[in-house]
């Protein structure tokens, strides 16, 4: 089964309508397979997207273009317990997880 | 959903900036679409749990308003497009993801089957979804 997400490119737009991603700290809450953080990450300072859901985080990892290793990062971490310390990151992206 | 706020709050610096993308339930339209044309053939129907979330999530947020936590700068509604080659892919999907939320009735199924097997070949199924998106800035500590 082939589904085609975001065809129109209207999230890419509106996610950089709404918030400047360069050179910033990016935390992704719900990254799931890293689908929206390809769409930001190549600007950011580093990107964390955490997830609960294992595989997807295997799939995002391995998907992860090489130009982003050591600036893209996965976690598997519950959004009520972030496992980083206080005032690490200058944008959060609630993705598709509230 | 609150815990997970104040987290974000915790984590981000006194100026930063919380996104909150999302979809919400709102009968998305089904669409047949070509390259020479779009035919809306029906819409989903919500179900009480989808509606339900969307609700618990409006409240968080609203809750973290009323709290100081962040500041509401800009809000807006966009579309959002799911797509399928025809009209039991969507179906499938429906049943294997969408199902706890989202349902399609039996008049729309034979409608979107209808217009896609006598439209253009280039003709895709498409759901379009109602997305919120919300730039919330961290509020300074009073």
């Amino acid at each position: 089964m082939t589904v085609q997400k975001d065809t129109e490119r209207t999230e890419t737009k509106h996610l950089h309508k709404f918030a400047d991603f360069t050179q910033k700290r990016v935390l992704e809450i719900g990254c799931g397979e890293g689908r929206l953080t390809w769409q930001y990450a190549k600007q950011a300072h580093s990107t964390t997207g955490v997830d609960l859901d294992a595989d997807a985080l295997r799939v995002a990892t391995i998907d992860r273009p090489s130009d982003l290793e050591g600036r893209a990062y996965f976690s598997r971490a519950k959004s009520e317990e972030l496992p980083f310390s206080k005032e690490t990151f200058d944008r959060a992206v609630l993705s598709w997880s509230l | 959903m609150v815990h997970a706020l104040s987290e974000i709050r915790r984590v981000l610096v006194p100026d930063g900036i919380l996104i909150d993308l999302r979809p919400i339930l709102n009968h998305w339209p089904i669409e047949v679409a070509s390259a020479s044309e779009i035919h809306e053939t029906g819409r989903m129907l919500d179900f009480p749990p989808g509606l339900a979330d969307d609700h618990a999530a409006n409240q968080s947020m609203a809750d973290a308003e009323h709290k100081g936590w962040f500041i509401r700068e800009q809000e807006q509604f966009f579309p959002f497009f799911y797509s399928w080659d025809s009209p039991s892919e969507l179906e499938g999907w429906i049943a294997g993801e969408w199902h706890d939320f989202i349902g399609l009735d039996d008049r729309t199924k034979q409608e979107t089957r209808s217009v896609w097997a006598s439209a253009d070949a280039d003709a895709r199924v498409r759901v379009k979804v109602k997305m919120l998106i919300t730039r919330w800035k961290v509020a300074k500590e009073s």
